[in-house]
Formats: C-alpha cells, structure tokens, sequence
C-alpha cells in the first residue's frame, strides 16, 4: 500500500461517492465491508410493551421498532456495549430508553411513527410500571455521555418535518400502544439493524481491462454492455492494447449510502479506529 | 398491454371505505354462482316452488290400515279397516334466528361470523306441514319442527346474502365474502362438486363386466341417467341379450332389478307387436342385423303370454309388489303404472315419450352391436354433467322427510299388528303420540352429513360413493381456499379403481376443466378444477317453444313409423324425442338454433346446448341433441359467423371448430374463437407468471405450491377460530403477475415477497435445491411468519365435570392459589390468561375451580413449542343463558424462517434455506445491490423452467422503472419475443440486456470471473417447516411390550432402522454400529440363562437367609444372589438316578463373548439379548415350544 488516496466526488447528507486509489483490492474491499459491517450504531434491541391494542402483533411491532434508525453520532465512543459494562442491565453509558406512548381518541385511523418515540433522559426520573428507566451504572467516571452528538438516540429526522417519520402502525378510535424500548449500541455482523448503509456499490476496472471477468455477449460485446459511469474516469482500452497481465486494479469507485443514523462523512472516517 | 400500474391508491380506498353498494370484485361471487344458485333452488322463488316442495310432493304418500286385511274373505276392501294415508304438504327454512326462548335480543338475526367464532352451526329452522286423512274423511294437518339444517352463507336463506362489502366488514366477514360453504361446528366446510353422468343422454356403453350379469348377457349396453324435476336422478341401463333380447335394468333401494324391454314397451302403451317392429326398424328392412334382432325380441317374449298393457301391468304390479311398499289396496295395475312412473325413464311423465326414447334406445344398442356406432366414453366431459351441491343437498333431505314418513307408516302399522289398544285413526291424540315416537330430526341428519362427508341412505341416491362428499374449506391462504370452490371430483369410488383411463386428460375436456390445476399422487386426474370461465347451469331453460319452432323450420313429427330411419336422424330435447329430420336438415336446424340464441332471437336460451353429431361410420350415434337442463358445464366464446358471444357445452364442442386466438382463425373451418386464450387454465394455473414458457409439470407442481405457501390467508383473521392458521407477516404484491391477478383481487392476499435472486453457485450451501438465504435480508423480515392455533377449553370435557345439568367446574381462581404466585402474573381473577402472554410447555394457561373439591385446577397448555396468547373467547350456548363453560384461546406462534424451511418461487422450483449467509459475504454488484436469495444454477437445465428466467427479467426491469409488469402467457410469440420486452426495458435502465449483471465477491472483493444472472423474482414460503418436522431422540418412551422405541415424532419416538438399513451396515461391516443401533440403543437387556438346560425362563431364587442356614437342599446351590434353574433343580430331584434329557424344541448357541457374567458357584449364567428375544421365548414357551441356548 504506497499512497492511498480518496478523491470525494459527491457528498450528500447521506451519500457520499467517493474514488479510492492507491490501495490493493483487499483493502479497497475490507473498507467496504467494514462500512457495512463493523460500524457501531445505536438501534432499539429490547421492547416491554405495556399496552398494545393495535392490529400488529407484540413481535412485529419490536422487529419494526428496532429497524427504525437512531441518531448514533459518534456512537463509537458516546456508548458501552452492554456486554462490555458493568452495569446490570441498561444504565445511562450503554444504553437509551426510550418510551412510546400513543392512544387514538378520535375517528378515523391515525398513525403511530418513529416521531411518537421519545427519548427519556438519564436525569428525568421517569418510571415505567416495571421500574426505572435506567439501571444504575456500576460505576461513575465514564466520558461516553459527553461525546454523544446531539440528539443522540432520536429516531432520525423526529424534529425535521422535512424527513418524513418511519411508520410503525396504524390505530383507529380505542386502540393504543405503550411500550419502552432500550436502545443499545452493536454493530452489523449481530443484526442487520446496527448496519449505518443501506447499500454499499464498489466497483473497480469498468472497461475490464484486466479481464477479471469476462462478458457473455450474443454478437457485440462493446454493444451489449452498458458502461458503467465510473467508466468516463478511466481511459477506454484501445483495441490495439496489449493486454497487460500484470495489472493490478487502481481505481475504486465507492458510493455509500447511510440509514441516517451516522453522517456519510463519520461512517467513512470511523473505518480506521474500526477495522480492527 | 394493460397500464402497468399496482392500483395500490384504488386498493387502500377499497379497503378504506369498502363499497357500500356491492363489491369490489364481483368476479369473486361468480366463481361460487353454481353452489349458491344451486342452494337457492331449493327454495321457493316466484312461481318455482322451489326443489325442496317438489321433493316432498314426489315423496307421495304413505298409507296404511287398521285392519289386517284377510285373504280368505271374498272381497278385499272391507277386510283392511279404515285407511289413513299420510303426506307432506308443505316444507319451510327459515334464516338462522335466535331460538325463540331468548327473549332478551334485539337482533335475532345469527350471522355467519357468530357460528365461527362460536363453533356453532350456522342453521335454520326446517318445519314441515305434515297431513293426513282417514278414509275420505276431512284432512287435518299439523306443524312438525324437523331441526335446523345448515344453511349455505350467503344463500337466500342467509342473514348476509346481498350484503355489500362494508357491511359485511361490520358482521366481522371478508368485504369480499361470497359464501358458498357451510358452517358447521365451527368448521368452514362445502359440498364439493362430482361429477356424474350427463342427464338425459342415452351412452352407448361397452363393459366386459356386463357379461357377468347373467347368463346370455353380453358386453353391449346403452344407459341413460333420468333426472326428476326435484332432481333426484335414476338410471335406467338396457342390456344386449345374446339371445337377441334386452333386458332393463334399474335399481330401487340399492336393489338392483332387471325387466325385459318388451315388458315395459307393452305396458307403456299397449303396443301391438307391428307398432314395435316398425318403431324400431323404421324402414330399414334391408339392416337384416336389426331384423333378425327386432324379430328375436319380439319372439321371446311370446313366453310371457302377455298380450294387453294392463296384462302387462299387472303381471309388473304382481312380481314387484312386495319390495315397493305401496298401499296393500293398490291393485296390481297401479302397482305396475306407478312402477314405470317412478323408476323408468323418470324425466319423461308422457308414457308415449317413454315409449320412444326406449325405441331409440333399442336403435342405438343394436347399433353400438352391429358396429355401425362405437361405444360413448363414459370418461369424458361430453357425457358428464356435475352434481351440484345445492341439488344434493335436497336430494338428502327429501330422502330423509321419506323416511321419517315411512317410519311413522310402520309404527302404526306395527302398532296395528299389536293389536296395540290405543290404536284409533279418528284420535288425534294418538297420531300425535306415533309421530313424537319417530324422530323427524332431520336437521342432526343434514349437519352429520356436513361434517363428516357421509350419505347415510337407503336408496343411495343413485350414486356411486356413499362418503367424501364434503371437504373443508381450509383458509390456509387465499389460493388455496378459493380452489376449494372450483374443484370437482371425478368420485371416490374411480380412487380405488385400478385402471389409469379415468384419470387421462381428454381433449373434450379443453375450456371447461384445467389441464394444468390437479394434484400429482393418488388424486392425480381425480381432483380437477374447473378452468377459470367455466360455467355451470344451475336452472332448467324455457324450452317448451323449441319443439314448434323446429318443426316450422323442416323437423318432422314424431310418428316414427312413417319415416325411414336410414336417412332420418332422431331430435331430442333434454331426452325426449321431439321429432326427426334428414341430416342435412338437422344440421341446418343447428345452425338456425346456434344463431338464434347467439342473437336472442325466437326466445331461444343462450345456454342451450345444440349437439348436432353428423352421420359417420362407425362413430358416434348421430342426431340433434339438445340440453336445456340445469348442472351442465359451460363455457363462453365468441361465435364467428356473427360476431356474438356464444355459450358452449361439452358435448357440443367436439363438433365444433374453435379457434385459440383471432390469428388462428380458418376462415373455411372455424366456427368459434375463444374470447381469450388463457380461459382454459384455471385460476391458479393463470396465475402463474408467464407458464407458456415453463415445462408443463412444472406449473402442475405450482398449482400446489401456491395452495401450500403462507401468505395472508384472510383481512378477518381476528374473527377466524381455524385450527391451524398461517399468516405470513410482510406479503408484497408481486412485481410480475398476469392480469386476472388483479381481477381476482389477489393483491387483498398477497402469498409471497418480491425477492432479489442471484443464480449462481457460490458457496456449496446451494447445491441439490438448496437456497441461501442473506442474513441481513432474513433479520430485516423476509418470509417472517406465524402461526395461530386454536386452543379450546371446555370445562365440560374436562376430568372431573359432572354429568349433569348443572356445571360443577368454573372458571376462575381461588383463594388457594397465594397472592404472590407465578401464575398471577399470567391468569386474571377470571381464570383466564392475559392477552400477549407467552407460554412454553407446561405452563399454566387457565384455571378452573372444582365445587366437590374447592380447589383451583391449572388447565396446562401441552405443545413443544413457546406462543402466545392472541386472543381469547368466551364461548356461550344458542341462547346465551348459561354459565361460562367454554372458552377458545387463539395462540401465535412466532415462525421466523430458519434453516431447513422450505421456499419456492411461482415455477414449481421448490427449496430449502441452507444457510444464513451474512451480508458482507455476499456477492453484490456494481451499484451495491446483494440478492437476497441465491439458487443453484442447476435448478435450471432439467426443469426448464424458463418462465422463472423471464420472471427474473421482468421483475428486475419492473423494480427498476416502477411497473407492474404483465406476466400473461400466450401474450408473446416468436416474432415478438418477451426477452425482447423486457431486454429493452433493462437496457433503458442501464443494464445489460440479457439481464446478466459483472458481480464481486463479498469476500475477496474480485469481480467474478463470469457474469451473473440476477432479478427479481417471486418467492412464496411454504409451510413445510422443520420446526414442525424434525424428529430427534436419544433416549426416550419404549413400547411396553418389546421395550424397543416407539415410533412418532409427536410420541418422541425415533426412526425405524430398518432391515434394508440393517443390510447397508452389514454390508460395510461395521458391527460395533450395528450392534450399538439394534442392541444397545433399542432393547438391550440381560437375562438368566441355565448352563445345563440352556433355558431363558426358568430362573428361580433361593432364600439365601433362609436356604443356606437350613441347608435343606443338598444339589444344585444356588450362584452367588440364590438363583437357580427351576426346571433342572425339579428334573435332579425327581429322578436322580436318570440324568436329565434336553427336550428343548429349538437350540440356539451363544458365543462366549455375551455370556456377561458366569458366577463360579452355580447354574445360571448372566447374557445380553435383545428384550424381543426374552418376550419371544415366553411367548413361543406359552405356545409349548421351548428354546434352549447354549452358553459357550
């Protein structure tokens, strides 16, 4: 590996695309798996339901709740994992509580969204009929809490009438839900709810210069295969070329797509305290 | 091509605001029309009275005396005494209603929705008028309460018949419900349709059976199944005779009864002998075959020596007298005319219309001897008609109402016989008290016959099965239900039959039953369903015109003895003979008639059936056949000549020329083309996507795949009490489907998720039909399913409730149970658990408390898998007046897919979930997409199931450009290539054409080496799931007889190794495996075995306190625990001096290596045997035979 270099061709606030040149295919690979993968985020993983009177049952409503991203701005080093904490169950280091409470009083079908999910904060004393909701951390001294973002374990976009909310489900007059969630911090490779992308694209050699695959065709190659965009980045082969069997890909060309639960910018530059 | 759209704003309005008026696919009522309409003819409509009083008006009546009618008095009619007849005047079903003794309700209405959840019958009450008269005296009439009988939901005698969709959200139903079924106990169940000979048709059959019959009987004989305006059926069959005669048989009360043809053609009419040869000759003199025939016939019957009609008739009255139970006073003569009014020929009243359709009869079985015609295929559609549910359901309570009549008949007359002193016709009271004695239940009857399938009958209703006639109609999904109601059933008793003709696919078939649609296995070409735009008649047209119209138009009248029958052809009408006309004529007569009707002109009916079969040699026997009746199959396409909408029928197809498509129309041959290409195909074959493309078995195994996968099984699952419920959690419309997918509204029932597969040989986890699933796919959702089972609780099967009236086991918890107990958090005060609960095995999941002992008793739920409570009803009696008893306790069971769970696609490509693959591992492509499923390559070059490569296509370019994609087959052709449609369309998405996408490793991060097929594809999950399958066992319950393990995955047994297996370990010669599968791991045991005699069953045991203090037994010390062989001990002692002789019946050697243990001191020797072998020796010993092993 002489010189990595990345050349950022487009961020977004969640996307970025970016070229990766100067490293070996393993690494350009690795750092995609690792942004798929290996990235720490903050996702609902226990639900108590208190009430639940809507048409959803208790279990599908947990597996929508924890699919629902959580701002998790530098999660990696705002949060414990459980695992790792000494408290008992769910204290302030390594986890969120946040509660929902929602009942329909009029006609008509309303919906219950990510926007209902209210985070409760450490210092509010708030209690749940089965208890507190924090447990007490075993011991004081931890700097997780002030390196947490704002809005740290918010649904994503619950202020931003632009974003429109994550649907969990629909009730009528009568019906409610109630329910505590525990968020906590984990990474992809456990449950595909901790991933910070919703895709990954890499791609390396559009013109198939160095023949790592070869393209099945009717009569015309050139005319069957449409060219990736990626392909105006590199010089087109000549067909007088030799080819060059020593090559070994440059280029790769990354887009990444975020939940929204960390900033495109973070998901890349966490890479290297993660990859690990 | 149709808007590409999913119409997914008009399906949320739908199901926002469902219409108010009717309903959103109306097509749904159509399918079930035949059941409905059926039903509803039972009932009285306008001026039809409706079957069930044409029934009870066929019924007749009963008669019988208080005399005991003498034979030695001279004249007969005074020695029976006063005559009472009886009979029922008139019948009435009311809807399902409150039962009169609640007082308290204000809609007295019972809806379906309530006998569901209740496991109830959804019932209405049959009264019954019944009458009688002594002698000539007034008639008196009294009410008689016949029970409740189940009435078919949405019937006319339904509570929701017509009730639009938004209603019928409100009674709990599907917006879309459109009945057809029963609901009895709570089960959803239907009348399936059979099929049965077509009515009114003379076949010309050929049986080698047949000759078994009788001496001088032969293979030939014609058959024709008459049906009685109340639609009860007879078959009438007539025999060829090798002696040149013909002999009618019928059957009455499962009897079967044969009558020479010249008996009944005399007694119809009196026919003189000339009438009858020349009726059946018709002028053919030169057929010398028929000649010599007619001549034969009318010779042997001289042996009769019966002359007149009344001769006849008399001579029938007198020789069927005793098995017909009719009146005692009815002379021969009525006995004979009512004989031939009940049994022959029954859908004609005229005698003289029976006297020449039994001459047409005649004509066609000499023809179908003498070869000039061939034999009908029974086999075939053109000669079957269906038996309609409604109709059979009629059928069976007439018979019922028949035999409650009769019963009281016989009571009285038993009564009289008795000389039984209260015995008086003028007394009502005493015909009151008869008719409490005799159960007129016939609403019991009705639901028995529902709930179990089973016709319980004397006469058999002229079928052939007397069980199977009912099914239930399992919503396990959408598919599967709805083909429940379009199924027909060829009867149970071609099941048995060996022969594989009954279950061929026929040509004739062709529009009317699916080609495709039938299981594989033992009901292959048994179980059939209807294709999608087949009708079935459900009426009798208006017809009575037709005759006169024909004869304006050339026919000629019916005195068949003017004409000649060499070139005449006979013109029936629902099996009458209407009249006669040459073939060119009769072919025009079909012509005007199919344009008639087409255009509605002269009133005739478009669902005539106009079967004109030409003269040929040695086909079919021609004539005009004409069929207005009800329960025919029929099918819609257009008529070329002018344009219009045609109805066809089986028989008249095979005559016809029609046409697939517009473009194959041949101007000089056609007469028809179908109105749409895919109408042969039943429903579910049209919806699978693209099938043309597909192997032919492979969408025959889709059929069934789309009945078995999960998927959203009903909107009112809330309101379902099922047994077992499959509910798949995510359904999505799928991105390909055929039109008819949104006609049928399937998107309200979605059975699958739209899923990205990947077709390539990654990992090896693929291999053999195994699918890998994407970790991440599987945890963000996909196919996550559960399951709902019923529980029910009801307290008066449970241990310990009294017999009585009064309840002794309540609902509830007492004081016994502590505050602080477990089962506190889980079960109210009221006894019954807390909704979303979650139970394991074991667990407590209701209490009741006992009166006689006053304490609680846990109702525990027994089942090996975690659920939780989903719902929980309290279940009360018809008038809601009693006491808790019952409750139903709806549990869920989470069934996330997992490894072993199986998985299909739409093109009969079926899998398992091998593995679990994590994402990151997973090959992806250029822009970042991963498939959530990867097949094997393999699946494909064997299967050929292209329609899944094209489906991947479709989908992919669907998904990309936010189409539905029409996946219709016959929609593409040669020129105009479906890879084309959707290449272009993947190509203006910026893929490559072919739909092949340049794929990376997931591990390695390399482009492969080879381009992959990837798209979007269908998948169904089906409900085949380990979880329910597997089958573990290491140690477990044992038989008790042969302590080897029992069998059962439900017992915990384990899987027999068997013999075969037992040859395979042999054969490798792994002993130590295969002592440890036989031996150690099934019934090893150890037994006592004497070194001397060698026997297994004689050990016995000293006292050794006892023995070796007193040491009064010198010989034969026991070993070391005092044990010791009782029969040489007894041997020694009794004869010392002999020794003792070995009388052992068998002889076995046990090497050395068993002998476990050889106690020094002694006889006995310990060895290991299988427990078998012990049981076997005290059995063999039982039967006197002893078996001795020598120990080594």
């Amino acid at each position: 590996m002489s010189n990595p270099r990345v050349r950022i061709r487009n961020v977004q606030h969640d996307r970025v695309n970016f070229v990766l040149e100067g490293v070996d295919i393993g690494f350009a690979n690795s750092l995609r798996r690792v942004v798929m993968a290996d990235i720490p985020t903050v996702a609902i993983d226990i639900v108590e339901i208190e009430t639940n009177t809507t048409v959803l049952a208790d279990e599908f409503i947990a597996h929508r709740l924890g699919m629902i991203p959580l701002i998790s701005t530098n999660c990696d080093e705002g949060m414990r994992y459980t695992r790792d904490c000494t408290c008992l169950s769910n204290c302030k280091y390594c986890s969120v509580v946040l509660y929902l409470d929602v009942s329909c009083q009029e006609g008509g079908t309303m919906d219950i969204t990510s926007d209902h999910l209210q985070v409760v904060g450490y210092n509010s004393g708030y209690r749940f009929t089965s208890g507190p909701a924090y447990s007490d951390p075993a011991s004081d001294g931890g700097e997780e809490l002030s390196k947490r973002g704002d809005g740290f374990g918010n649904p994503v976009g619950k202020d931003d009438d632009s974003v429109p909310p994550v649907l969990i489900t629909k009730i009528r007059k009568g019906q409610g839900l109630k329910l505590k969630c525990v968020a906590r911090k984990g990474i992809a490779k456990e449950h595909a709810k901790w991933s910070p992308c919703s895709a990954v694209s890499f791609e390396y050699d559009p013109h198939n210069k160095l023949r790592h695959t070869s393209y099945w065709f009717e009569s015309d190659e050139r005319a069957e295969w449409p060219l990736s965009e990626n392909a105006k980045e590199e010089e087109p082969p000549r067909d007088d070329m030799p080819f060059d069997f020593n090559a070994k890909p440059e280029k790769f060309y990354f887009e990444v797509e975020t939940t929204g639960a960390l900033s495109p910018k973070e998901v890349i530059m966490k890479v290297t305290t993660n990859s690990g | 091509m149709p808007p590409s759209t999913f119409k997914t704003v008009e399906r949320e309005k739908a199901f926002k605001h469902p219409s108010k008026t009717g309903h959103s696919y109306p097509i749904l009522n159509e399918f079930v029309a035949p059941h409905l309409e059926s039903f509803n003819a039972l009932f009285p409509e306008g001026n039809d009275p409706g079957l069930l009083a044409l029934g009870i008006k066929d019924i007749g009546k009963r008669v019988v005396f208080d005399g005991k009618g003498s034979t030695e008095s001279g004249s007969r009619q005074a020695s029976w005494g006063n005559r009472l007849s009886m009979w029922i005047d008139s019948i009435s079903v009311s809807r399902p209603l409150v039962p009169e003794k609640d007082k308290a309700v204000k809609e007295r209405k019972v809806f379906p929705s309530e006998a569901r959840e209740r496991l109830s019958s959804y019932r209405g009450k049959l009264q019954i008028s019944l009458s009688w008269q002594v002698n000539d005296s007034t008639v008196r009439s009294t009410n008689k309460d016949c029970g409740s009988i189940p009435i078919m939901v949405r019937s006319k005698r339904c509570n929701i018949k017509e009730t639009p969709s938004a209603e019928l959200v409100q009674r709990h139903e599907e917006p879309e419900e459109f009945g057809g079924y029963f609901i009895v106990n709570g089960n959803e169940r239907l009348i399936r349709y059979l099929i049965v000979p077509r009515r009114h048709h003379v076949i010309a059959l050929i049986r080698p059976s047949f000759v078994n019959r009788g001496p001088a009987y032969t293979r030939f004989g014609v058959s024709i199944r008459c049906v009685r305006i109340d639609q009860t059926s007879v078959t009438n069959t007539l025999h060829y005779l090798s002696n040149g005669s013909a002999m009618m048989r019928f059957s009455w009360r499962k009897q079967e009864y044969v009558i020479p043809i010249m008996l009944i053609l005399k007694a119809l009419i009196s026919a003189s002998d000339k009438e009858i040869f020349e009726g059946i000759m018709m002028h053919d003199y030169e057929n010398t075959f028929m000649m010599d025939r007619v001549e034969l016939l009318l010779r042997s019957f001289k042996t009769y020596n019966l002359q007149t009609g009344t001769q006849c008739l008399e001579y029938l009255g007198d020789k069927f007298r005793v098995v017909l139970g009719q009146p005692e006073d009815w002379s021969n003569q009525m006995l004979g005319t009512w004989l031939i009014d009940t049994l022959i020929l029954v859908h004609l009243p005229n005698p003289r219309d029976k006297f020449q359709l039994l001459l047409f009869m005649i004509r066609k079985l000499f023809a179908l001897v003498s070869g000039d015609t061939c034999a009908d295929n029974p086999d075939s559609p053109q000669h079957q008609e269906i038996l309609l549910p409604g109709f059979l359901y009629g059928m069976i309570i007439k018979e019922k109402l028949a035999e409650a009549l009769t019963q009281v008949r016989m009571n009285i007359s038993m009564d009289v016989a008795r000389e039984v002193s209260t015995v008086d016709f003028f007394d009502e009271r005493y015909i009151s008290k008869v008719l409490s004695k005799v159960s007129f239940d016939v609403g019991a009857k009705m639901s028995n016959f529902l709930a179990t399938g089973n016709l319980v009958s004397q006469t058999g209703l002229d079928l052939q099965q007397a069980s199977g006639f009912t099914i239930v109609a399992e919503k396990l999904n959408w598919q599967r239900y709805i083909s429940h109601f379009r199924s027909v059933h060829r009867g149970a008793f071609f099941a048995e039959l060996k022969t594989t003709t009954v279950r061929k696919l026929l040509p004739e078939s062709w529009g009317f039953i699916c080609p495709v649609h039938t299981p594989d296995g033992t009901p292959c070409g048994l179980l059939n369903h209807l294709s999608r735009s087949c009708r079935i008649t459900t009426t009798t047209l208006a017809v009575d015109h037709i005759p006169a119209l024909l004869f304006s138009r050339g026919m000629t009248q019916t005195h068949a003895a003017v004409l000649d029958g060499r070139n005449n052809v006979c013109v029936q009408l629902d099996g009458r003979v209407i009249g006669w006309a040459s073939p060119p004529i009769a072919k025009r007569l079909a012509t005007d008639l199919r344009a008639w009707k087409t255009q509605g002109l002269h009133k005739v009916p478009l669902d005539l059936e106009i079967g004109y079969v030409p003269a040929s040699k040695g086909g079919q026997y021609p004539g005009l056949y004409l069929f207005s009746s009800a329960a025919r199959m029929m099918r819609p396409v257009k008529y070329l000549p002018n344009g219009r909408p045609d109805s066809i029928g089986p028989f008249e197809q095979v005559y016809m020329e029609i046409a697939c498509t517009p473009d194959e129309i041949n101007p000089d041959v056609s007469t028809h083309v179908e109105e749409n290409p895919t109408n042969f195909l039943s429903i579910l074959a049209n919806l699978t996507p693209f099938s043309d493309f597909n192997q032919s078995p492979r969408n025959i195994y889709q059929c069934q795949m789309g009945k078995q996968s999960m998927g959203v099984a009903s909107t009112a699952i809330r309101h379902r009490t099922d047994n077992k419920m499959y509910d798949l959690q995510t359904g999505q419309t799928p991105v390909v489907r055929p039109v008819l997918h949104n006609t049928y509204g399937m998107d309200s029932f979605p059975t699958g998720t739209n899923a990205v597969v990947a077709v390539i040989s990654y990992t090896g986890y693929d291999m053999e039909d195994a699918m890998i699933l994407n970790k991440s796919a599987h945890e963000r959702g996909f196919g996550y399913g559960s399951i709902y089972k019923s529980h029910i609780i009801d307290l008066k099967t449970e241990r310990g409730a009294s017999r009585g009236s009064a309840a002794n086991l309540h609902f509830g918890m007492g004081r016994d149970i502590r505050r602080d107990d477990d089962i506190r958090e889980v079960i109210h005060e009221d006894g019954l658990p807390l909704v979303g609960t979650r139970v394991a095995p074991g667990d407590c999941i209701a209490t009741y408390i006992d009166d006689t002992t006053h304490r609680t008793v846990r109702h525990k739920y027994h089942s090996d898998e975690v659920a939780y409570v989903d719902t929980v009803r309290l279940l009360g009696n018809d008038t809601g007046d009693s006491e808790l008893q019952k409750v139903h306790i709806t549990l869920r069971i989470p069934r996330a897919p997992v490894i072993g769970d199986k998985f299909s696609s739409r093109h009969g490509q079926k899998g398992v979930c091998s593995q679990k693959w994590p994402a990151v591992d997973m090959p992806f492509s250029e822009s970042g997409m991963q498939p959530d499923v990867i097949i094997n390559p393999h699946a494909f070059p064997s299967r050929m199931t292209i329609g899944m490569l094209v489906e991947s296509m479709a989908g992919k370019a669907g998904a990309m450009h936010g189409l539905a994609q029409d996946a219709t087959p016959f929609t593409f052709s040669e020129e105009d290539t479906a890879i084309d449609y959707f290449g272009k369309q993947l190509r203006a998405a910026g893929y490559n054409y072919y739909g092949n996408e340049p794929m990376y490793s997931g591990i390695t991060g390399e482009e492969f080496a080879a381009d992959i097929y990837i798209g979007v594809v269908y998948y169904q999950r089906l409900r085949h799931m380990v979880l329910d399958k597997f089958q573990v066992r290491t140690t477990g319950p044992v038989d008790p007889v042969t302590r080897q393990p029992v069998k059962g995955r439900k017992r915990a047994g384990g899987i027999r190794f068997g013999e075969m297996e037992r040859d395979a370990l042999i054969a490798h010669g792994t002993a130590f495996l295969l002592q440890d599968r036989l031996m150690n791991c099934s019934d090893y045991s150890t037994a006592w075995v004497c070194k001397t005699c060698g026997s297994m069953i004689t050990l016995g045991y000293d006292d050794l306190m006892t023995t070796t203090r007193s040491g009064s037994l010198s010989q034969g010390v026991g070993g070391p625990g005092g044990e010791y062989c009782r029969v040489c001990r007894a041997k020694a002692e009794e004869a010392k001096a002999s020794p003792a002789t070995d009388g052992s019946d068998i002889r076995l050697q046990v090497p050395s290596e068993y002998v476990l243990r050889s106690p020094k001191a002694g006889e006995m020797d310990i060895i290991a045997v299988p427990y078998v072998f012990r049981y076997l020796c005290a059995e063999l010993a039982s039967m006197g035979i002893a078996i001795s092993l020598e120990v080594a």
